[in-house]
């Protein structure tokens, strides 16, 4: 009812007014009491008019008048006044000045306004007294909807001009204040303002002229007028909110990028109390403010309270999106802070304290995910390289989120690049062993003082009873791990990669042997301590095969002491020395291997000078001797040879060479000059192998290429010739392809032992498909030291080879042998 | 030109004299050890039958041991006898 004579036309209103005798003085007094404060009527009067008007039923009328009132005003003078005031001079005058302008134009809309608000808090009065029968909505509620008024006609489309003004008077009290609290603090919060020429750094005027305090005291009077309209919060917040976060940006972006090795969290925490004290003068002045003399009632409590209640919701505004721009930045460069981890742990942590508060962990792990994408996973990084950013990305985001989740879904890339590579495995094993350049991290892993057995990594019982239970973040991956909880520990997750650790048992093998039979000296030691650590990761029955490997190095050492001791017994009795008569018996020992328990060593051909493989054989049947229904199978490829060579006018002392280059220049002593077939023939090696040895005895100057293909003895040394090298010269492409056979060709291998297995079951069930094929193979087949994980890829491909070459059959997915005809 | 070798470090696997590759009871290689074993060679020793049979040590030990009547060479049933 109160609603609806409120709404109704202001017109009917007044000509109601006129109908009633008597009542259109009484009006006019009443009205120009509540709208002129300075009106001469005196309150007596007042009251018998208002008496008179609520007589008449005219007083509830009053209220929607006034404010029609007010509306009308606002519209027609005041808001267009106020807008001319604030634009008029746009360009010329300088910053001083436009902020006294906007103020000024502030203080005459406040004193347009002023009448209005005392008329309605009079009537208010009034009402609540319940003067002569009057009754209404009360101050309060007739304060609130004059407001929304003021509000909805100033407001509704405020020109730009407005916006930019305070924007403009609010950055320049801001670094008044920053300037002064820096000042009063120790300096730490001196902002990125640039001092241009010897200015005040807060307001930026010429020395003489800093006008910092009656800019504060110009903002604390806008203030309290804002505060006075009601019009604080929508005229400052936007403002203050862009200042804000202008500032906040650009100050992280100064400070923090490229920062990781520092905290920056009570910095900022620092800062923003400064900022807020900055923003308790914008909101909270209003309890000063009240006491200028432009405020002409007492200011109630409740804008105090709300200002501080305000204040705090800033707070949390500034905080949280503090939270944000950090998360966002730290985001962007998480591969670089990654890439640095033991040194950008504080970013780390920070990142985590701040992700922990904004919901951004999805952009995190696109953003780093795509990160690795470009920037690591492509053909121009080396495969070491891959692995030291994964270790280093393992190491970080286990700190960055304990549940693991992130690491396993952002590394997912990374995990599927590196199975790509054919070098992973093998630089994993040399980062374990310690044999990689770059990441010695794997080393010390693998020597930590509490190691993850990779079988125990499945138990359910680790760690802490089921109360300590949390459940996976929402953007776990569900895969068939399920909720177990995902390992940490790097070297299992490297392991992992492939899914099994056979291939990395496999791949230490190989690298262990080549390194045994490397070796010159029987010193161990070091891969004693190695094969130790990795059994205590993969289990002792995985690491029996390089124990073996081991022992043999250390039984091969007893032999060839014994067998020394033999033969110097021997030697000084009359044994075969005639036999034996060439240069002092050849001081052979031997790398005693047992076949079984070592990786596949490549089998080569070569026949050794006489003198050698009579040695050999000499070695052999002591050997023979010493342990009862054995022998020995030489390779003769492998080894190592130190000798000297003397030429006439130099010599070449303890040269290292491997068997063959000793063979060849063993010939080279018999007969001076050989051509490459007879070499060939002579060794047994292909003429391609042979030229390429010799290719090492020319760059020493020792043989010579001449015309016809031959090759001769080089006796006298040209000036080109290095002299008198010990170096070790088992050439470079001798060092790379390693002498056990690769990984490719066990591979191979391996593939033909399943085709035996293969075509005998085709042979008794006729016909098979794909999967029963790899069932069947992965229940029949033994599991030995060869890699006999296979997936069904794998075996699909080698099929469809195997149809390819006529040997099989394939018909809607059905593979049998083809009919022997 | 004189060539003095002063060392030569050879490679060499050792290996069984038997007649077989397999031991005829667990049928692992003879260069390789028996089930119960973990080294092969020394640790691991071969045996020979008068038969001529030979095995692991090891397995053929179990196997007389299991035999209750008459101890039989497990490949042609004549009388296990060791070779001397």
């Amino acid at each position: 009812m109160e609603e609806e004579l409120m709404e109704s036309d202001p017109v009917e209103i007044s000509s109601s007014a006129q109908f009633l005798g008597g009542s259109p003085a009484a009006w006019a007094t009443v009205s120009a009491a509540l709208v002129d404060p300075g009106s001469s009527a005196s309150e007596q009067c007042v009251s018998e008019s208002l008496a008179v008007l609520c007589t008449s039923g005219l007083g509830r009328h009053l209220g929607s008048w006034l404010l029609n009132t007010l509306q009308m005003r606002l519209a027609t003078a005041v808001a267009p006044e106020f807008w001319a005031g604030l634009e008029q001079p746009e360009n010329e005058v300088e910053e001083r000045d436009r902020a006294r302008v906007l103020l000024v134009a502030f203080h005459t809309l406040l004193e347009k306004l002023e009448p209005f608000i005392g008329g309605l808090e009079m009537l208010g009065r009034w009402q609540e007294e319940g003067r002569c029968g009057l009754s209404g909505p009360g101050t309060h509620a007739l304060r609130d909807r004059a407001f929304t008024i003021i509000r909805a006609r100033l407001l509704f489309s405020p020109p730009a001009a407005l916006q930019r003004r305070v924007l403009e008077f609010y950055s320049r009290t801001f670094s008044v204040h920053m300037s002064q609290e820096g000042q009063a603090g120790d300096g730490g919060a001196e902002d990125g303002e640039p001092d241009d020429g010897g200015g005040c750094p807060g307001c930026a005027g010429p020395a003489g002229r800093c006008w910092c305090q009656e800019a504060l005291g110009q903002l604390q009077e806008l203030s309290g007028i804002l505060c006075r309209l009601q019009l604080l919060e929508q005229v400052s917040s936007e403002a203050v909110t862009s200042i804000m976060h202008k500032l906040l940006e650009q100050r992280m972006e100064q400070h923090c990028r490229g920062e990781y090795e520092r905290s920056f969290l009570l910095d900022f925490q620092e800062w923003l109390e400064l900022v807020l004290g900055w923003l308790a003068r914008v909101f909270a002045s209003t309890e000063e403010g009240a006491g200028t003399p432009r405020a002409t009632t007492p200011a109630r409590g409740a804008p105090g309270r709300a200002s501080g209640s305000l204040l705090q919701q800033w707070r949390r505004h500034m905080h949280q999106f503090f939270c944000r721009v950090y998360v966002n930045m730290r985001i962007e460069e998480l591969f670089s802070i990654i890439r640095d981890f033991p040194e950008s742990k504080p970013a780390i942590e920070d990142l985590k304290f701040c992700l922990e508060r904004t919901n951004q962990r999805q952009q995190l792990l696109t953003s780093l995910k795509s990160a690795f994408e470009s920037r690591l996973l492509h053909p121009g990084v080396h495969t070491s390289d891959i692995l030291t950013v994964y270790i280093s990305a393992i190491k970080a985001l286990r700190d960055l989120d304990p549940s693991m989740v992130i690491l396993q879904v952002a590394c997912q890339p990374i995990r599927k690049y590196l199975r790509t590579r054919e070098d992973t495995v093998r630089q994993i094993v040399a980062g374990l062993t310690g044999d990689a350049d770059g990441c010695i991290d794997l080393a010390n892993e693998l020597s930590r003082a509490d190691p993850v057995t990779l079988e125990m990594q499945d138990s359910e019982d680790e760690g802490g009873g089921p109360e300590d239970w949390l459940p996976d973040p929402t953007d776990a991956v569900k895969d068939k791990t399920g909720s177990k909880r995902r390992s940490s520990d790097i070297i299992s997750l490297l392991v992992s990669i492939y899914g099994s650790k056979e291939i990395f048992i496999d791949e230490y093998r190989t690298v262990l042997a080549h390194r045994l039979l490397h070796q010159l000296n029987y010193n161990t030691a070091r891969e004693i301590r190695n094969v130790e650590l990795l059994k205590l990761r993969f289990g002792e029955s995985h690491m029996h095969y390089c124990e073996v490997m081991l022992k043999d190095v250390a039984d091969s050492r007893r032999i060839n002491a014994n067998i020394r001791e033999e033969e110097s017994k021997q030697g000084a009795g009359p044994g075969e020395e005639p036999q034996t008569p060439p240069p002092p018996p050849l001081a052979l020992s031997a790398m005693i291997f047992s076949s079984e328990f070592w990786p596949q060593l490549k089998e080569e051909k070569l026949e050794l000078p006489p003198v050698v493989s009579q040695a050999m054989e000499a070695y052999t049947h002591r050997y023979e001797k010493l342990k009862a229904m054995r022998t020995l199978s030489w390779k003769p490829h492998l080894g190592s040879v130190t000798m000297d060579v003397e030429l006439e006018d130099r010599v070449l002392t303890d040269l290292t060479v491997s068997p063959i280059h000793a063979a060849i220049i063993l010939h080279f002593q018999d007969k001076s000059s050989w051509s490459l077939e007879e070499l060939s023939a002579k060794l047994g090696v292909s003429k391609e192998t042979v030229h390429r040895k010799l290719a090492l005895w020319q760059q020493q100057g020792v043989l010579r290429e001449e015309a016809g293909g031959q090759y001769s003895v080089l006796e006298t040394g040209s000036s080109r010739e290095r002299l008198e090298r010990s170096v070790l010269l088992l050439d470079s492409d001798e060092e790379g392809d390693s002498n056990t056979t690769t990984q490719l060709e066990q591979r191979e291998e391996k593939l033909q032992l399943f085709w035996a297995y293969i075509q005998a079951m085709l042979t008794n069930l006729e016909s098979m498909t794909l999967d029963r094929i790899h069932s069947m193979l992965r229940m029949f087949v033994a599991t030995g030291p060869v890699v006999t994980e296979m997936d069904v890829n794998e075996l699909e491909a080698f099929l469809q080879r195997k149809v390819r070459e006529h040997q099989l059959m394939v018909s809607a997915g059905v593979y049998r042998l083809p009919k022997a005809n | 030109m004189k060539v003095k070798v002063k060392q030569w470090n050879g490679v060499a696997s050792w290996l069984w004299v038997a007649n077989d590759e397999n031991c005829g009871i667990c049928r692992m290689s003879f260069n390789g050890c028996c089930p119960d074993c973990k080294v092969p060679g020394d640790d691991c020793p071969l045996v020979w039958g008068q038969c001529s049979h030979c095995f692991h040590m090891h397995c053929i030990l179990k196997w007389l041991n299991s035999q209750q009547v008459q101890q039989q060479c497990p490949m042609c049933r004549q009388e296990w006898k060791f070779k001397e």
